[in-house]
């Protein structure tokens, strides 16, 4: 059913990918259809920890990123430091203007009145953070909650698997989820950022690449590493180039 | 003995009350703590991801094999049936059962026999599920049924950390903090497996340790050792 889900979405997004190589732009259009929001952005978190929003749908998206950067907090900030989504339905009730003082009003003034705010995030690595408004109140739950969250989860694989060196998954296949993993991909990251000696965003990098270069499933990969019957090692091997060394 | 240990659960959750409260390790306690009063051999509890399946957020053993076994419900199996319906499954005998195929063969390599579900409830919705697996086949009887509930509603009440969660939003967070937290420590554990050489279940218990013997919230130094900032030393390895 999980999967159901995410060939549904992921079809909707290659649809308006029309051919092209598949964009956060293209998930986050998605995301605003079929959820129901007036706007979204994505912005990403760099390797000296600056932040850049790759993709805003209006002004007003650009302007709530901005809000937060500048100000250091809001719905996008604690999404990011406590690893959840946080959905405000209404920003001008109690909760939203208490919790941020200094971000509700200001993002009110400026037209939004509900705000969610999806980590794109695994464990220790954080890649960043999907924010959707609306101008109208109203919450997410159910299933459009889970769209939202698996529509974050291919944004977050987006960006992920975009920084790795060679061709661009053009075959239309959804990428792997990334936050639901299996959780021996975490734990495979968790060994191989000390095979090689890399940040765990490296590794599960590494980690994803090697599974689409060799067409196979990532926790299948995963479960290799864990069982030690597969190890990424710094030095490339004679017969392999990105330097995965296989048996024991 | 039993009114003793459901004494000690008590006053375990008295400690969700506090600033500091590290909800994974009450989880993973409140698993042991099934095992020990109700004499199964594995518990697990479930939580919803929200979108779909249901994911291990602690486990009375975090062997892989048994992990799996948890992990491999995530559309089949007693949990499955149990979070969907809300009330509990309970099955004396899986070989004669005739359910859940797939997850029926991977028990049975295990050598579990009888499983048992209890949902996680907070008022008419179903969080999770409290999953309890037994090598000796064999129906569970009413008492330790009420006490296994019980401890279900414990697991939802920790977690969640108040008496009344009125938005859906709150609920959201608090499900999905939960699983960050998880996939946190299954991090962690990979860093100390490799660097180590150890299993994941000896690798869970050195960052179990050493986060209690610390002081430390196990998410927050599972954390730490991933982005490098933090070292658990050797000499605290299990020999």
């Amino acid at each position: 059913m999980a999967a159901d889900r995410r060939m549904r979405l992921w079809t909707l997004v290659a649809e308006h990918a029309q051919g092209a190589p598949v964009a956060v732009g293209d998930v986050c259009r998605v995301v605003m259809s079929a959820v129901g929001v007036d706007g979204a952005a994505v912005t990403v978190v760099l390797d000296a920890g600056q932040r850049e929003t790759v993709y805003a749908s209006d002004a007003l998206a650009s302007e709530l990123a901005e809000l937060e950067l500048t100000l250091g907090v809001g719905p996008g900030v604690d999404a990011t430091a406590g690893g959840g989504a946080v959905l405000l339905a209404d920003l001008t009730a109690q909760q939203g203007m208490a919790r941020w003082p200094g971000f509700a009003p200001a993002a009110v003034s400026a037209g939004a009145r509900a705000v969610f705010a999806l980590p794109l995030q695994v464990g220790a690595i954080r890649v960043g953070v999907m924010e959707l408004y609306r101008v109208r109140p109203g919450g997410l739950d159910g299933e459009r909650l889970a769209d939202a969250l698996v529509l974050a989860d291919a944004a977050c694989a987006l960006v992920l698997d975009g920084v790795r060196p060679g061709p661009p998954r053009l075959d239309g296949s959804a990428p792997e989820p990334v936050r639901l993993a299996h959780p021996e991909v975490h734990q495979a990251t968790g060994m191989i950022t000390v095979q090689l000696g890399v940040t765990a965003a490296v590794a599960l990098i590494r980690l994803r690449a090697y599974a689409y270069a060799h067409e196979r499933r990532l926790r299948d990969v995963a479960g290799d590493v864990v069982a030690r019957r597969l190890r990424f090692d710094p030095e490339p091997t004679a017969d392999d180039g990105d330097g995965v060394r296989s048996g024991g | 003995m039993v009114e003793v240990q459901l004494a000690d659960v008590f006053v375990e959750m008295a400690d969700t009350l506090v600033d500091d409260f590290d909800v994974i390790d009450f989880l993973h306690g409140l698993t042991e703590r099934c095992v020990q009063l109700l004499g199964v051999s594995a518990a697990g509890l479930l939580l919803t991801d929200q979108r779909d399946t249901l994911q291990v957020v602690a486990a009375s053993s975090e062997r892989t094999r048994l992990l799996e076994l948890f992990q491999l419900q995530t559309d089949q199996g007693p949990c499955v049936d149990c979070f969907r319906t809300g009330q509990p499954v309970s099955v004396a005998d899986l070989r004669t059962a005739g359910r859940w195929p797939r997850f029926t063969a991977a028990a049975a390599e295990v050598g579990f026999t009888a499983v048992h579900a209890m949902p996680m409830r907070l008022r008419a919705e179903v969080i999770g599920a409290l999953n309890l697996f037994d090598t000796t086949p064999g129906p569970i009887d009413e008492g330790k049924l009420r006490i296994a509930q019980a401890l279900a509603d414990v697991a939802t009440i920790g977690l969640l950390q108040q008496r009344a969660i009125h938005r859906r939003d709150t609920l959201t967070e608090q499900l999905e903090t939960a699983l960050h937290s998880r996939v946190l420590i299954e991090q962690a554990k990979g860093v100390l497996a490799e660097r180590l050489q150890l299993d994941m279940a000896e690798a869970f218990t050195l960052l179990r340790d050493t986060a209690r013997s610390h002081n430390r919230r196990l998410a927050d130094l599972a954390q730490a050792i991933v982005d490098g900032t933090e070292q658990v030393p050797s000499a605290t390895a299990p020999a």
